[in-house]
């Protein structure tokens, strides 16, 4: 703690003319495509409704714009830190993800679309949501604890202290912010680093069979209410048919596949959507895929997937051969965090799991997403950086 | 380390796959619903997105049988508002209410009403919608499409009939033959936002309207023309209430001119005749329209009197109970059970044959003819005749005859039947019959409609009319003309004749019910050549003034109607 940044660097600089240091241009140019492809989508989408609204057809480009910048210097930043600095403040991130959430119940609070997800810091007008840094520091947290715990991890009390260590945080997003998507990825990113750090496989198996019986109960439960009950439980009837509740809980859902399914095999070409016509709420933010699909057809949605493959297969790489377990845990739950909330907001966009709010990374609008996955990606660019090429 | 090393890297390859295969069914789920899926997506999608106008089909024009355009169509607008786009409703509504002078709350209802669409106000004159689109005022669409257009206004108005704002027959031909002018409606889809507002850069989809048919009639709008200049002239002449002039072929049954004076102005069916009280409620005002709209040679039944001996001759020489040469005496008067029934000569015509007595219109004559036949006979022939039924001509509401039930009817009802009295026909009914009698003894069809006629001059359908052969024989129709041709040469018919040309014809003057009001209704009906008639009209003019006698009346009329267009009609004089 006593050296500086600045004498920090130094040091790197010095270490790397000893040796080939590794870096992954590969993942830094699927990044760059990705936030890229991002803007252009979010422009599309959102230009007619922004023009309507506030006469500059360009609103929502340019704040993402911004805010990818910003993103961007925090991701050389932290990429430049060697992640080891992280380590000691693994307690301080967890007091801080549990001590931000609740800010969004203080006038700092900012309500919009229904549930008060997002704050604001003071001075600089920026909008953050507790859950974003909530997902980077349980990633922090949990990485340090399978490092503390080592051979541990693989017992049940091991397991369970895990598992029990990011409950309270998801709990508190799911009952504070009203974000149950939110509180299931972060659960879904700590069941995944548990499941690498422990050699075990079967009680994963029964654990995940367990989760979808769960699953299946509660869609019994939605069904046998009539979609009486909460608006959760309305969403999943809505699931089940759409149609059904096309004035209600499926009018998001229809409109989206309207898109989806007008789009076809070829797309109507960039720019054309009409679901984006004010039809589809949402449509430069959680419900952007379906857009890419109308506009750029099938073969566009291949693309955008095939990059979350590669993306995550690049950071595979990096978790594989880095140079500790806790850089390797690390990358795993940064992928954790983009392959699950990647998969749930297309999931959710073709309707094959019940509707809830996630964005899809790095190219749905919503800067404070894009600059903490940004930060993620750093955290995986400086675990890389300490990767000898003699290693790989 | 190095042993953990290796599980780690195997779990997480174990989860790349697991999450790329999350991919891969992600994946086929696009493809299920990007495949499969799309057709019905894309076309619920295009449903949400277009907003539908109509666009009238151009209605069909009816032509008359040499091609004269008797009912058009001329462009007119449609003005409508579509809410989501008006920028500024009170100047909306001024501009329309004043334009298309209707009152503001009105005009104010409609335009601050949440719908996607709403009419203000339909066949508005091209002039009025071009000058509403010169305002340009967002929010307000005209539409042109087609209004009906009758370019001689009066003329056959209650043969023609007119049409409803939506294109929708009303009265007339237009009812009868409305599917075939109808055409289809096209549609203008425009692509809108979800708020409603139009797309610019995807333009609009037309469904094209398709025109409906032509229809060619038989009548001929020169004959129409003269025959209503003479029908008003005699009505003005005799103070009439009414005159009804029918020219057909009595061979086919074309019908080349229906008349019915007063007739109205087919452009403007509402109006009201002027003077009348402005306390008249709704329905008060739809009784007085529906009386201006009937069309009495069809829609009215009246009792023919004497033209109707016609068909009495023709029954009493088909059974043979009378030949022309039969004598008769008449005192001028007979007695029917304990009736005694007056013939319209006081005095008697004396004795006279058959030929005569009809010459004469002699009614103890005919009395004896039908009751020679008696009353079961009589009505056989009545029947056969086909005078029960209605004539099947094709306009609308056709009045059925009137008649005695047959175990009703005793001899003094034969009696009064047999000239012509106490029950009632249409005239369309009495000329048909008539028309059969001298045409050879076939019933035929009277009729208008004659073919329809697609956009590119292509004969879609040519109507055909039953004709009942045989209803009496060659010898007695060749009879009945002979004798008629006298009537007009030498007997009561006298003011039908034609220089130059042989007419047949009988006279008829009947007094209306209930009697000794002094109503008549002063008839003839007369067809040329006698000898092979091509022609035949029947002139009736409803209470007249001053002399009432059909001779003098109704023949003139018929007379002057002749001269003009056994010509025109190409019919050759007689060298004789």
């Amino acid at each position: 703690m006593a050296k500086t940044l600045a004498a920090r660097i130094k040091t790197y600089r010095r270490e790397r003319e000893k040796t080939e240091y590794f870096f992954d241009y590969s993942l830094l140019f699927i990044v760059l495509f990705l936030l890229g492809f991002g803007l252009v989508m979010i422009y599309s989408a959102s230009s007619y409704t922004a023009f309507q609204d506030s006469g500059d057809s360009a609103q929502f480009m340019k704040k993402q714009l911004l805010a990818i910048i910003i993103g961007l210097v925090a991701m050389v930043v932290v990429s430049l830190i060697d992640y080891h600095f992280w380590q000691k403040f693994y307690w301080i991130g967890y007091a801080v993800a549990a001590a931000s959430i609740p800010v969004v119940l203080t006038p700092l609070g900012i309500a919009s679309h229904g549930a008060r997800r997002w704050f604001k810091i003071p001075g600089i007008g920026l909008q953050v949501q507790p859950a974003e840094i909530a997902k980077v520091c349980m990633i922090l947290f949990l990485a340090v604890m399978v490092c503390k715990i080592g051979k541990g991890v693989g017992t049940f009390r091991g397991f369970v202290v895990m598992m029990g260590a990011p409950l309270p945080i998801a709990l508190m997003i799911w009952k504070i912010t009203n974000n149950m998507s939110s509180a299931l990825i972060v659960m879904a990113i700590s069941f995944l680093m548990v499941f690498v750090a422990s050699p075990r496989y079967k009680e994963f198996i029964l654990m995940g069979l367990a989760g979808v019986a769960l699953a299946a109960g509660v869609v019994w439960y939605a069904v046998y209410s009539a979609g009486q009950g909460t608006f959760r439980l309305k969403r999943i009837v809505a699931w089940l048919n759409p149609e059904s509740q096309a004035q209600d809980t499926g009018f998001q859902t229809l409109q989206g596949l309207y898109a989806i399914g007008s789009g076809g095999i070829w797309g109507k070409g960039l720019g054309q959507s009409m679901q984006k016509l004010k039809f589809l709420p949402e449509s430069q933010n959680d419900m952007i895929f379906s857009i890419i699909c109308e506009e750029l057809g099938l073969f566009g949605a291949i693309a955008v997937m095939a990059m979350f493959i590669m993306l995550i297969w690049r950071m595979m790489i990096i978790a594989n051969n880095a140079e500790d377990l806790f850089g390797a845990m690390l990358v795993v739950g940064v992928i954790g965090h983009i392959a699950v909330q990647a998969i749930l907001n297309i999931a959710v966009v073709t309707n094959t799991i019940p509707n809830t709010g996630i964005s899809l990374p790095f190219i749905s609008y919503g800067g404070s997403s894009v600059m903490f996955l940004l930060i993620e990606i750093g955290l995986v660019f400086s675990v890389s950086r300490r990767i000898q090429l003699k290693d790989m | 380390m190095q042993l953990n090393r290796i599980s780690h890297r195997k779990k997480i390859l174990v989860m790349f796959l697991g999450l790329t295969l999350a991919f891969v069914l992600l994946f086929v789920r696009l493809i299920y619903l990007t495949v499969w899926r799309s057709e019905y997506y894309t076309e619920q999608a295009t449903r949400l997105h277009e907003r539908e106008r109509n666009i009238k089909a151009a209605r069909g024009r009816i032509l008359d049988r040499n091609g004269a355009v008797l009912a058009d169509n001329k462009t007119v607008c449609t003005i409508s508002v579509i809410y989501n786009q008006i920028e500024d409703p009170e100047r909306v509504i001024k501009v329309l209410s004043e334009e298309l002078e209707l009152s503001e709350e009105s005009v104010r209802r409609k335009v601050e009403k949440y719908s996607s669409m709403e009419r203000i106000k339909s066949n508005v004159e091209k002039a009025v919608g071009d000058r509403i689109r010169e305002y340009d005022l967002p929010g307000v669409k005209v539409d042109e499409d087609y209004k009906r257009y009758y370019p001689y206004g009066e003329l056959a108005s209650k043969v023609l009939g007119f049409t409803g704002g939506d294109n929708q027959g009303i009265l007339g031909l237009e009812v009868t033959y409305d599917e075939q002018l109808q055409g289809e409606d096209g549609v203008i889809l425009t692509v809108t936002d979800a708020a409603g507002v139009e797309v610019e850069r995807m333009g609009e989809r037309r469904i094209e309207p398709v025109a409906g048919n032509d229809l060619r009639i038989s009548l001929d709008r020169n004959i129409q023309s003269y025959a209503t200049q003479l029908a008003y002239q005699a009505m003005e002449t005799k103070e009439a209430e009414g005159v009804s002039i029918l020219v057909m072929n009595p061979q086919n049954g074309e019908i080349y001119a229906m008349v019915n004076v007063p007739e109205f102005d087919l452009n403007d069916p509402f109006a009201l005749p002027e003077g009348t009280e402005d306390s008249l409620d709704s329905k008060e005002q739809q009784d007085l329209l529906n009386n201006i709209w009937r069309n009495g040679c069809i829609n009215d039944t009246y009792e023919p009197g004497s033209t109707f001996k016609i068909i009495t001759a023709a029954a009493g020489l088909e059974s043979g109970v009378v030949t022309p040469s039969s004598t008769f005496s008449c005192p001028g008067y007979i007695i029917v059970d304990d009736r005694k029934i007056r013939c319209h000569k006081i005095a008697g015509h004396g004795s006279e044959d058959f030929v005569h007595a009809t010459m004469n219109s002699c009614n103890p004559v005919f009395i004896t003819v039908g009751l020679r036949l008696g009353v079961e006979r009589y009505y056989e022939y009545f029947e056969e005749f086909g005078l029960k039924k209605k004539t099947g001509v094709d306009l609308p509401g056709e009045a059925g005859t009137i008649m005695h039930k047959m175990e009703d009817m005793g001899n003094v009802e034969l009696a009064t039947v047999s000239f012509g009295q106490s029950f009632q026909i249409t005239p369309i009914q009495l000329l048909t019959t008539a028309s059969s009698i001298i045409n050879g003894g076939n019933r035929i069809t009277p009729h208008f409609g004659i073919e329809s006629i697609d956009s590119e001059q292509n004969v879609v359908e040519t109507y055909t009319y039953p004709i009942t052969q045989g209803i009496v024989s060659e010898e007695t129709s060749a009879t009945m003309r002979g004798m008629l041709e006298m009537v007009v040469k030498e007997g009561g018919g006298k003011n039908g004749q034609v220089e130059g040309y042989r007419i047949g014809g009988k006279t008829a003057t009947s007094q209306t019910l209930p009697r000794g009001t002094g109503r008549y209704i002063a008839s003839f009906i007369g067809f040329a050549p006698a000898e092979d008639p091509q022609v035949i009209a029947l002139a009736i003019v409803t209470n007249p003034q001053g002399v009432y006698y059909g001779g003098q009346v109704s023949a003139p009329i018929v007379r002057q109607l002749f001269e003009n267009i056994l010509p025109y009609l190409g019919i050759e004089e007689d060298v004789q």
